[in-house]
């Protein structure tokens, strides 16, 4: 293959040149140009090898449905594989290439398959490596996933990077009126005359400029320019460099707008790549057609493209792309390129399958000066990394002979056209098959969308326009405008009928013909499969991976198709087709991610101490999403060292700890009380103003859904606590109380969780620092505010606050709740005071410990799967009244004895560990789920030794007075324990109620 | 009276980012948010409507999902039985017709302004925030990064009401996000 540049023509700017680099040497092409074409004008032939048998590939196409050209794309991080060479743009500095080829594409180690190729067919790797000996010798999979190591890396594609991601990506949201996807004639008619109509309209073009198939013409065919202007003065907004990927409910679309792609050095500020979601109230898809290849012997041969693709490179990217070229053709289209390419300076030899041919397309061949022959195809090509021959097949009755043979640098095909349904597929439409055209055309579909241009199966360009028009019409109509006049052009439009051809093969003479090139997949492997018992195409494609690979089919679903109906005796519509599913073409994960990395891979979520707690030597732990201080170490301690310290410093003197992060709810109304006494399972009639009380609520199953105390501020406002977990779960199940089984409640309910700030202030001396910190001592005194006191008072600085006398730490404590913004400073006061006592700042391991060290229950015991007895707390659940969960909490399961009961855990050697997330087990019975479980444990200092807190069938008094095995068999083994009331320190409350 | 502390803190850093030249996205953190919410009853929402209107002088207190500015004040509907009431303190009601809640100290006030403000917060919202669709004066509940919050197109711009908790890890989204656009933060 000999390409030439040409001095003139093409979309390209000759006055940018750009230098790039293809596997190690510099080239250069012109701003304008695709990878692609500088690679073909600098006669780069070899570009990639094939999946399987490292054949050597070139181009063999001009746009996505390119299954020769893949390559790398970068260096280092930014390495991106599988780089369809005939979608990137290029700039200056581009770094490409070849994939799967050692030490390079043009010389392959790897090539040497080639030469075992037919043993390799189809299902070759599982028939041999899998459960068969000596492979494998019974003994399941394991030597397989050893083979299959090394068979990945002998075939395969490109390789991606391990490291992160570099660059970054974002989401977007669009709205439209109507979208129409295309830029051909089809899309511009459409787009044009819907904006004309007063519709907004976007315009999406995957392609950096617009033009479609337009762009494959002589630039004179057609004012390109003036019709992108007018579009723009219509008013539609364009978007190129952008794929419609896939089309969803609702009428949206996903979208891949490649943002810096195309950049040398992008700007920091924007990102490399945008995924929208568009919502288009109707949608014109003017996708267009792609054209289809031949099976032929070596068809998959550097130097052999589709005939369109010849015409983009000549017409779009002035290039020229072979001297003595040999076009294969079942069908019109092929001729107008000959003709180009002639005047080009090419010499022309044309294989028309059809035995006859109409005059007009006859005087094309002429024109073009090329040697017709009818009733030919290609039968195999000769050259070993580019074709350098090609034998000639001749129609004989129904059957090919060989007819003959021609030198050539360039051969190619068109073996006729598939229109892109992919985006209607989507939508769950099948395509129908029009035997007149030998392709499949889109299926009806009653949603607000329309198929225009080729992709609707019409091949002429005026008949494109109108069509398009045609679509804006009904989409205008289906707004509410005007309806229009415009007709949609009947599918077709050549002069002469198409022949099908599928593959060209002669009796007694064994050929490589490919079906699809991607995954290496050829016409024998879909007729051993067909031997082997594949009758339904869905089996047939995972089977021989046939349109498995990056392209998906584009290049070779129809003849694969073709050649099962072939074996099976029927025809193609009989077999089917597969369907397509997003996305159209490849998206990169990180497009689908977005901004949601790194820090933001979900919303932090700070309390107004954030930065307080840092700033006093808090090391921080997520807790679902918040962030709260998990420790406090001084120098030189470890967590261990600091959450004692902490837990003995609060047994000792004081405490302060950031609860902010506990769930908040106002409740507000005069049934609030109500309201109130239905989802707690304890009563909470009589609670009377200026006093808290701890409530279980349960869920309509019966089981445990929250636990947190709830203070009664007026007669109709009520402020509730719930655990930082079950926040969100518990408000929202509030709302649906009140709003669809409840509407006749006039209460609101509203979370305040930001609103409040809270600290926790515990330890003998909390009184005093608070008394230190209120602006009326007296009125945190025991009398004025005794154990479940609740108290609205001032803080020094006149800040409003909530205090109430609850304790989680088993310590006489005090929740304090402040506006948020006000927190920091009022903290300054808490510590200072506290600090002047010797007390500390305390994190949730030394809240663990403490809450552990009383048998208190959170979020590790109220799973989701323990009753209220199960906690303990049975005896608090009211008798008198029904509540949420009154109900199926009596089922008899519910109740019985030996469910596992909340019990607290000691090492029966107390020097002894274990961990949580062990299983407890009768000493002689060690396996399965044993008896129970472990959901927390910490060193207690109050009582020297490593606890625990567990639920156990029948609980304490089951096996209180007998061994228990905790079993940890993947960490730490078994561990002889014994089981204690949970409430494992100040088991009376004297210390809280003191 | 103690300072309040903004939730964004350190990361509020004034002045241009990203692409040079004129910003297409101003932000500004509106401190200082005095926000109550006015809730009403079923059968007491036009009552409760007349004594907000009346408390911040307009003519009218607004419909769902949309404000009202008067003379002392803006009304957002941010729910069928909800307003919420910016820059002045709520009508006192009674139990029987409704309830109030200061909420001042649980959002964080953001404002994006500038030519390209629509274009940044599709980024990030998917409202359809087309001059025709959401009118001057709308307000609308809606995810921002999985998180709930509420946005209004008022007089200057867009008006976004997030959590104060969630504000500061929104912020630098919004920030990242707009620096494409030239951005400025005043």
């Amino acid at each position: 293959m000999t390409a030439t540049r040409l001095a003139k023509g093409g979309y390209i700017d000759r006055d940018q040149l750009l230098n790039f680099t293809w596997d190690g040497r510099t080239l250069h092409g012109h701003a304008g140009d695709s990878l692609a074409s500088a690679l073909l004008a600098s006669n780069q032939q070899v570009l990639g090898r094939s999946f399987k048998y490292h054949r050597p590939r070139g181009l063999m196409s001009a746009g996505v449905e390119e299954s020769g050209a893949l390559v790398t794309i970068g260096r280092g991080d930014h390495r991106d594989a599988n780089v369809r060479a005939t979608t990137q743009e290029l700039y200056a500095g581009l770094v490409a290439q070849g994939q799967n080829a050692w030490p390079s594409v043009r010389f392959d180690a790897g090539s040497i398959s080639n030469l075992f190729g037919r043993f390799l067919a189809a299902g070759f790797y599982y028939k041999t490596f899998m459960g068969l000996p000596p492979f494998e010798w019974g003994s399941g999979t394991g030597m397989w996933m050893r083979y299959e190591k090394i068979i990945r890396k002998a075939a395969g594609m490109g390789e991606a990077s391990r490291s992160p991601d570099p660059d970054h990506y974002e989401h977007a949201h669009g709205y439209c009126d109507v979208l129409v996807v295309g830029s051909g004639p089809a899309g511009r008619g459409a787009a044009l005359t819907a904006a004309k109509a007063g519709v907004d309209v976007i315009l999406v073009e995957q392609e950096a400029i617009l033009g479609g198939d337009t762009l494959a013409q002589p630039q004179a065919a057609d004012n390109l320019a003036d019709q992108i202007k007018a579009l723009k003065g219509a008013g539609v907004r364009i978007m190129a460099r952008t794929t419609a990927f896939g089309l969803y409910d609702g009428g949206v679309a996903g979208l891949l707008e490649r943002v810096t792609d195309h950049l040398a050095e992008p700007p920091m500020w924007m990102p490399r790549q945008r995924c929208w979601t568009l919502r288009a109230r109707y949608t014109v898809l003017a996708t267009g057609a792609l054209e289809r290849h031949v099976a032929f012997g070596n068809n998959d041969r550097p130097g052999i493209m589709t005939a369109n693709a010849a015409r983009v490179y000549l017409n779009r990217f002035a290039v020229r792309a072979g001297e003595n070229i040999v076009i294969a053709t079942n069908n019109d289209s092929a001729y107008a390129g000959a003709a180009e390419l002639a005047q080009a300076g090419a010499s022309i030899q044309i294989l028309d399958a059809r035995k006859s041919i109409p005059d007009a397309i006859r005087a094309q061949a002429a024109d073009a000066h090329a040697a017709l022959r009818t009733g030919a195809a290609p039968l195999m090509a000769h050259g070993a990394k580019g074709i350098t021959a090609l034998d000639i097949a001749g129609q004989h009755a129904a059957n090919w002979r060989e007819a003959g043979k021609t030198d050539c640098d360039l051969l190619l095909v068109s073996g006729g056209w598939s229109p892109v349904v992919n985006l209607l597929s989507h939508r769950g439409v099948k395509p129908v098959w029009d035997a007149d055209l030998a392709c499949f055309v889109p299926g009806q579909t009653n949603e607000p969308l329309s198929m225009a241009g080729s992709a609707a199966g019409i091949w002429n360009d005026n008949a494109c326009l109108l069509s398009g028009q045609a679509a804006a019409e009904r989409a205008v109509a289906h707004l509410g405008g005007a309806q229009g006049s415009s007709a949609a052009p009947a599918p077709g439009g050549w002069q002469g009928a198409i022949t099908p051809l599928y593959e060209v093969k002669v009796p007694g003479r064994q050929l490589k013909s490919f079906v699809d090139p991607q995954h290496d997949v050829t016409t024998e492997d879909i007729r051993l499969a067909h031997r082997e018992g594949y009758v339904s195409v869905e089996h047939l494609k995972r089977y021989t991976t046939l349109g498995m690979a990056t392209d998906q089919g584009k290049m070779g679903n129809i003849i694969g198709l073709a050649l099962m109906a072939e074996a099976l005796g029927k025809e193609i519509p009989q077999v089917g087709t597969t369907t397509f599913r997003p996305p159209y073409t490849p998206v990169s994960l990180g497009a689908l991610k977005g901004r949601n990395v790194g820090n933001h891979f979900r919303a932090l979520r700070r309390t107004p101490l954030h930065e307080w707690n840092l700033e006093h030597g808090g090391t921080m732990t997520m807790a679902g999403l918040w962030h709260r201080p998990w420790y406090f170490a001084r120098s030189g301690e470890t967590i261990g060292d600091a959450y004692v310290r902490e837990a003995q410093t609060v047994r000792r003197t004081v405490g302060l700890c950031d609860v902010t992060s506990l769930g908040k709810i106002a409740i507000q109304g005069p049934d609030s009380t109500e309201l109130l006494n239905r989802i707690y399972s304890n009563p909470f009639a009589k609670l009377p103003i200026g006093k808290a009380r701890y409530g279980i609520m349960l869920r309509d199953d019966g089981f445990v859904m929250d636990d947190g105390t709830t203070w009664h501020l007026r007669e109709s406002e009520y402020f509730m606590t719930t655990t930082t977990a079950h926040a969100g779960k518990v408000m929202a199940f509030l709302e649906e109380l009140l709003q669809t089984r409840w509407t006749d409640l006039r209460v609101h309910v509203t979370s305040v969780s930001e609103q409040w700030a809270g600290v926790a202030v515990a330890g003998p001396k909390s009184r005093q620092v608070l008394e230190s910190c209120v602006e009326n001592p007296a009125a945190v005194s025991d009398a004025n505010l005794p154990f479940m006191g609740v108290l609205e008072t001032t803080l020094k600085g006149k800040v409003p606050c909530r205090i109430a006398r609850i304790s989680f730490s088993g310590e006489r404590a005090f929740e304090v709740y402040l506006p948020s913004d006000f927190c920091p400073d009022i903290m300054d006061a808490l510590w200072e005071s506290a600090r002047s006592m010797n007390g500390c700042l305390y994190g949730l391991e030394a809240l663990g410990a403490l809450r552990i060290e009383k048998g208190h229950v959170t979020g590790a015991e109220l799973d989701g799967r323990v009753t209220i007895e199960d906690a303990g707390l049975g005896r608090m659940a009211s008798d008198k009244k029904p509540y949420i969960g009154s109900a199926l909490r009596k089922r008899p399961d519910m109740a019985r004895d030996n469910r596992p009961r909340l019990v607290g855990i000691f090492p029966r050697d107390r020097r002894e560990i274990f961990n949580a997330g062990s299983l407890l087990c009768a000493p002689d019975h060690i396996e399965g789920y044993g008896e129970g479980w472990i959901t927390a444990v910490t060193h207690s200092p109050a009582l020297g030794h490593w606890i625990g807190l567990g639920f156990i069938s029948g609980g304490h008094s089951q096996w209180h007075d007998k061994t228990v095995v905790c079993a940890d068999p993947i960490r730490k083994g078994n561990t002889a324990v014994e089981i204690v009331s949970p409430h494992m320190f100040d088991p009376d409350g004297e210390r809280m109620y003191g | 009276m103690a300072e309040r502390h903004s939730a964004l803190g350190a990361g509020y850093t004034r002045g241009p980012h990203g692409k040079p030249g004129e910003p297409g996205v101003r932000l500004q953190e509106i401190t200082g948010l005095v926000l109550h919410q006015v809730a009403a009853w079923p059968q007491t929402v036009a009552q409760v409507g007349n004594q907000l209107a009346q408390a911040i002088v307009c003519t009218s207190a607004p419909q769902p999902g949309h404000s009202a500015t008067g003379s002392y004040g803006i009304a957002l509907r941010v729910e069928p039985l909800k307003w919420w009431l910016l820059n002045t303190e709520p009508p006192q009601l009674s139990v029987d017709s409704g309830a109030t809640l200061d909420l001042s100290h649980s959002r964080t006030h953001i404002r994006i302004s500038g030519p390209e403000a629509a274009t940044c917060l599709n980024r990030l919202i998917p409202i359809d925030l087309r001059e025709s669709y959401f009118t001057d004066g709308q307000v609308a509940s809606s995810g921002f990064h999985h998180v709930g919050v509420t946005l209004w197109r008022s007089p200057t711009g867009f008006d976004l009401f997030v959590p104060r908790g969630f504000a500061l890890s929104l912020w630098e989204i919004l920030l990242e996000t707009a620096e494409q656009f030239g951005l400025d933060i005043s």
